[in-house]
């Protein structure tokens, strides 16, 4: 094994857990102009029928001057309202362009450092753990912490608070009971979503990483939650409310959601503190805690974001690619030990992940790197004899002495055994 | 990546609301003349109130404003056009790349113990204020437990952590190591090196002598000229007082060293071209001096000299490659591997292969 080969930077393989860094803004910037096109197609249809009309009526002498002026003007507001919307939505536009260039260039960046062992690698990746910090803050709800550490570590531009944010405010208010907001977003989001049914991509990864389905459909289950808070009152108009409701918003989807229309049908015949099934669960409160996790997914899943923090993959793959046997050993390691002389990099045998490292498996090590001339002490620990004796002298040890730099034994050089390896 | 960037500029540059706003600017202009126009007719034909020519302003008024909104519609495509071409670019670059799966999260049944994770590397890093942010909002949104926690793990408070002694720690760490870097001053550290001298002498550390060694270096070189010279003479003079005074302790250990540092007084003149010039004119020193003091100051706390969450997480960066391949094939061979608990695939580590001063 070549030093260059275990050292080379691929930055092209490199790049696994950054591709939701460049996917977002591009989400958003769809999102973005869809609503322009939108907007557009709205004013266009209402101008020109009116433009029409007004004309029409002109003609025929239906419409005084005034009138005619006044519906002039009107079309005229409504072309100003169509301006200051686009105009709004386009300096959403220049951000999201300007953050995508600077995600770009912080990716480019990788690529211009060849070696794992370069300086600027270390940077690197010291700014990608942040970014991955924020992210699994942002995605706990820490925002305060997310926001406080991208901004003293001036990486605002490569994290997305206010995406996590606005999806924060929407999960906490389904949790506490309300459906609105979350109706409001599906709403805004209305095409995505339909096309989201069966879009390929996102979809296929939603599948492979999650139990919900990734055809759950999260505005029918919201239409239903409002129906069983309806139901749930048991008074005459509620439930007549309720049934009004189930023709408007729950009938559509008979189609794919046939069975839980029934069951919905056979709650009116339930009262809330049912012990019978299905209708005691539809009941429940956990379903509010249901609703809060389908929609995280699907918003999630319409921005492309992975459905874990990012952290948790990096970190996993970490844990499992330098865990070793002996990590979890009863024996003395290093950092254990105020003696010992050595300092252990292992991050598996630090304070910190060493409890979390447990749940990992072990990384496959073909290799050992033994020391020359390796010496057995009395204790069972194997050194070099070199670095062994090197180390003994540092710390002061007279000749007929060694001292095991690991767990601070002394022992007398006769007892120091050659090790042969077979 | 250049595609990207390309692709990017061309948004930026051209493919953006700009020209739609250009547009529905010109349609309003088009309404707003065609009303001036008629507001014109009608104050000067109020007396023959000739209703008609309004309505053949209006009549002409069609077609022009339908053919602007189609431009506005033109221009959208143009950044639609712009959309689907940087989508494409942002498919070819990420084609060989998996979507990062969650195949390997087994730590997502421990928040308690990625939350403490955290918490410590936030401290460690010095980033005090954003350390306690976390934990007072921990402590107020507590992670939901799980199965497979272990009753221990969730409690992420203060005191678990003794993050408030961990805190005084560090920042003393971060005084000492800002003292030394922008101010060069030594002082705060030889103070604490001394101050723990019996733990750095079982661990063999040298951290004290190179520290006073440093101190020496610079006294000699004249680099004191503020109150952080500790009342000493400047100046090779002020230098070999120091060594009188405090050089006494490492004599059994670093006579050599010391001779050598004392030795170079001979050769004042031209300390540049004489054989001690590689200890007086090396500019790294300080920085090693830094290095090796964070190394003893984390090691007495029990702790790495680097952050483990960072080596963790780095080292799984570069590891993620050959484990998604490793994932794909089994699932395409449909096997899997049988030692329990073990990666059937060596992952390169040189980060961690350089750490050579450990070894398991």
């Amino acid at each position: 094994m070549s030093e260059s080969t275990t050292t080379k930077l691929n930055a092209e393989s490199h790049l696994l857990l950054d591709q939701p860094l460049l996917r977002l803004p591009h989400e958003l910037l769809r999102k973005n102009f869809k609503a322009s096109q939108r907007h557009v197609e709205r004013e266009r249809e209402a101008v020109l029928a009116s433009l029409r009309t007004t004309a029409n009526s002109a003609l025929t002498d239906e419409a005084t001057p005034p009138q005619t002026l006044a519906s002039l003007d009107n079309m005229i507001t409504r072309m100003q309202g169509l301006k200051r919307k686009l105009e709004s939505l386009h300096g959403e536009e220049k951000c999201i362009h300007e953050q995508s260039r600077k995600r770009i260039q912080h990716l480019q960046d990788l690529y211009e450092i060849p070696s794992l062992v370069d300086v600027k690698y270390d940077e690197w990746s010291r700014v990608r753990l942040n970014r991955l910090l924020v992210d699994y803050l942002l995605r706990n709800g820490y925002s305060a912490s997310a926001r406080e550490l991208a901004k003293g570590r001036g990486i605002e531009d490569l994290v997305d608070i206010e995406v996590f944010a606005q999806c924060n405010r929407i999960q906490d208010s389904l949790r506490k009971g309300s459906t609105q907001e979350c109706l409001a977003w599906c709403q805004e989001n209305k095409q995505s979503l339909r096309k989201n049914n069966v879009k390929s991509h996102v979809e296929l990864v939603a599948t492979k990483i999650t139990n919900i389905p990734a055809k759950s459909n999260l505005e029918f289950e919201l239409r239903l939650q409002q129906y069983i808070e309806l139901v749930r009152t048991r008074q005459p108009q509620k439930l007549y409310e309720a049934t009004q409701h189930a023709k408007k918003f729950l009938a559509p989807h008979k189609d794919t959601q046939f069975g839980e229309i029934s069951k919905a049908a056979g709650l009116l015949a339930y009262p809330s503190n049912t012990s019978a099934e299905p209708y005691r669960t539809l009941y429940s409160h956990a379903r509010w805690e249901h609703l809060a996790r389908t929609f995280v997914q699907t918003h999630h899943n319409l921005l492309s974001l992975p459905s874990r923090p990012l952290l948790h993959i990096a970190l996993s793959a970490g844990l499992s690619a330098l865990k070793t046997p002996s990590c979890h050993s009863s024996y003395a390691s290093s950092s254990s030990n105020a003696n010992s002389s050595t300092t252990s990099v292992c991050p598996i045998c630090s304070t910190e992940l060493n409890e979390l490292a447990r749940n990992v498996p072990y990384a496959h090590h073909t290799k050992s790197y033994v020391e020359n001339d390796p010496v057995l002490l009395p204790n069972g620990r194997i050194y070099g004899r070199e670095r062994l004796l090197q180390m003994s002298a540092k710390v002061g040890m007279p000749d007929s002495k060694v001292k095991d730099p690991t767990t601070g034994e002394e022992f007398d050089r006769s007892e120091v055994k050659k090790v042969f390896i077979s | 990546m250049d595609n990207l960037q390309k692709e990017n500029e061309r948004l930026s540059k051209k493919s953006n609301l700009s020209k739609s706003i250009d547009d529905v600017q010109a349609t309003i202009d088009l309404l707003a003349n065609a009303r001036d126009s008629i507001r014109l007719l009608k104050r000067l034909l109020t007396m023959s109130a000739d209703p008609t020519s309004a309505s053949i302003t209006l009549a002409k008024l069609q077609n022009p404003v339908k053919q602007s909104f189609d431009k506005v519609n033109e221009d959208l495509k143009d950044v639609h056009s712009g959309l689907t071409k940087y989508q494409k670019a942002l498919d070819k670059k990420f084609k060989t790349t998996p979507f990062p799966t969650t195949e390997y999260d087994a730590l997502a049944s421990h928040p308690s113990l990625i939350n403490r994770a955290i918490a410590m590397h936030l401290l460690r890093e010095g980033q005090f204020s954003v350390a306690s942010t976390f934990l007072s909002e921990v402590a107020a949104d507590p992670p939901p437990s799980t199965h497979a926690e272990h009753p221990s793990e969730q409690k992420l408070d203060l005191n678990s952590l003794g993050s408030e002694s961990l805190q005084k720690q560090f920042s003393e760490m971060y005084h000492i190591l800002h003292q030394l870097r922008n101010e060069r001053n030594l002082l705060p550290a030889i103070e604490w090196a001394r101050s723990k001298h019996e733990a750095l002498e079982a661990r063999g550390s040298n951290l004290e002598f190179e520290l006073g060694r440093l101190q020496f270096v610079w006294l000699f070189m004249g680099g004191g000229t503020h109150a952080n010279t500790g009342n000493a003479l400047n100046g090779p003079k002020g230098a070999l007082a120091y060594a009188r005074r405090e050089f006494n302790m490492f004599q059994d250990k670093y006579l050599r060293e010391i001779q050598n540092l004392t030795g170079a007084l001979a050769f004042l003149p031209n300390l540049q071209g004489s054989p001690y010039n590689r200890i007086f004119y090396n500019d790294s020193a300080w920085e090693e001096v830094a290095n090796s003091f964070t190394r003893e100051f984390c090691s007495l706390l029990g702790l790495s000299a680097d952050s483990p969450l960072y080596i963790a997480a780095t080292a799984g960066a570069i590891a993620l490659p050959t484990l998604l391949k490793l994932a794909s094939i089994m699932k395409e061979k449909k096997t899997e591997w049988t030692t329990q608990d073990e990666l059937p695939v060596r992952t390169h580590m040189p980060l961690y292969e350089e750490g050579s001063n450990n070894t398991h």
